[in-house]
């Protein structure tokens, strides 16, 4: 029963103070994430290269049709790519004549840092996950982190030579925790908004509130991040839209969003990084 | 088996659950089956070697576990893994187990350590699920997993652990 107390009070209190809002980790938790990192490296990447093979032996079958596709969107890819270089010396142009000033015209220059994952947690309702990129190559606590095909999540804690990634599918508007994002629809950039507020688990869909009344967004619109409030960076993919439907309180719309990436079997994902804005300009 | 050999092996398990049981979980069922290779080695050594050595194993494993894969809260598993393992121990380090036996403690022990965990979580309002679902979803698909971890290691792990223990009071009389 004494122990039962001790270890109790010690849990509490160790609890209250990874709650604390703090900034920074201690140097005894980087020096055992970097340590451990860097171990876990040598493991994780031989055992997707196998798991990998058996997969891509499998896949052999369907292969043929993919690639039928890929020639598709490596054509439609050409014309737009003619089109995009046409439109993006305009805009600089553009950008030249309206005197935009150094920070306006940096603002959508974005870099991604390809990082390998490096291992992901046993624990149901903490899903993170590390990677092998860390401050020291210019990583910074809440920077969205994507796949190929989405948006998957957003680092959270730091350390020099690792990252700690939470997904989105921690997020809750209810947790300690907690962080929106700012969401928009592929195409109509300038007149969708809503707010990715939480994931559901049991039906594992994201929920996006504060949609106004008049929006015209629909089922299978293409749900991307909106950049407003520049922390996070804009035009990432999240996922498409299933249902919408009426809020709690009938001002505004929520609607369910299916998730683009998958979280399963990861091995390179990218960060993003946004460039430094001077403040108060 | 010295008290270095397990640790180190704990530390192995500790990388294989994080870095290859990942690709060896077939795709989909990533959230769904989860491996606690440590939390089994946990309750063997409170069967088989003793309570303050679980205790030891479960508070610093756990431990390890919380900081590197820090996301909500510090503790979490340090304190639930030590608790589970000592109390194990006090029920049961004088019996000697059996395989079925063994195999059944820790069937109990990695369901209550999982509901434990959830419970935490639901308190400090970070999930909002119900256990209900959680049981289905994830506590009773990894129990199997958990189970036959528990059968494949259980000759060997057996054999340390007890080495350990009688090892371990002739060195007190010297």
């Amino acid at each position: 029963m004494f122990m039962l107390m001790i270890g109790f009070i010690l849990c509490i209190a160790v609890i209250g103070f990874s709650l604390s809002n703090r900034k920074e980790l201690t140097w005894p938790e980087k020096f055992l994430k970097d340590s451990t990192g860097y171990v876990q490296q040598w493991f994780y990447k031989p055992a997707g290269y196998i798991a990998g093979f058996f997969e891509e032996i499998g896949n052999l079958r369907t292969i043929h049709e993919e690639n039928e596709q890929l020639r598709i969107t490596a054509a439609a890819y050409s014309r737009d790519k003619i089109k995009y270089n046409f439109i993006e010396k305009e805009n600089a142009r553009f950008k030249e004549e309206l005197e935009f000033t150094k920070r306006q015209k940096e603002m959508y220059n974005y870099n991604y840092l390809i990082a390998q994952v490096i291992s992901v947690s046993n624990d149901a309702n903490n899903h993170s996950m590390n990677i092998n990129l860390g401050s020291k190559n210019g990583i910074k606590p809440n920077m969205a982190v994507t796949t190929i095909d989405g948006l998957i999540g957003l680092t959270s804690s730091v350390t020099p030579y690792t990252a700690t990634v939470t997904p989105i599918t921690e997020l809750d508007e209810a947790s300690p925790t907690f962080n929106s994002i700012a969401a928009t629809v592929m195409g109509r950039e300038d007149d969708s908004f809503g707010i990715l507020s939480s994931y559901n688990k049991e039906t594992s869909r994201i929920l996006m509130t504060r949609i106004a009344e008049n929006d015209k967004m629909q089922a299978y619109d293409t749900v991307i991040t909106s950049g407003l409030g520049n922390i996070y960076p804009r035009g990432i993919v999240i996922g498409t839209i299933e249902t919408i439907q009426v809020g709690d309180f009938g001002l505004t719309s929520t609607a369910t969003v299916k998730l683009a990436a998958s979280f399963d079997h990861l091995t390179e994902v990218f960060v993003v990084q946004v460039p430094e804005l001077e403040e108060n300009e | 088996m010295s008290m270095n050999r397990i640790i180190a092996i704990m530390l192995l398990l500790f990388i294989i659950e994080g870095a290859v049981m990942p690709w060896i979980i077939p795709a989909g069922y990533g959230s769904r089956i989860i491996p606690h290779f440590m939390f089994v080695m946990v309750v063997f050594s409170a069967l088989y070697s003793g309570r303050h050595r679980a205790l030891f194993l479960g508070v610093s494993f756990g431990l390890l576990q919380d900081v590197v894969y820090f996301g909500h809260l510090l503790g979490v598993h340090s304190f639930v893994m030590g608790l589970i393992g000592y109390y194990t121990g006090v029920l049961l380090e004088r019996r000697r187990a059996t395989l079925m036996m063994a195999i059944a403690i820790i069937g109990f022990a990695c369901i209550l350590y999982d509901s434990l965990i959830f419970f935490v979580y639901k308190v400090f309002r970070i999930t909002n699920e119900t256990y209900a679902w959680a049981l289905i979803d994830y506590i009773l698909p990894s129990l199997f997993l958990q189970l036959a971890f528990a059968l494949v290691v259980y000759v060997p792990v057996r054999r340390w652990f007890e080495a350990q223990s009688k090892a371990a009071p002739e060195k007190q009389e010297e």
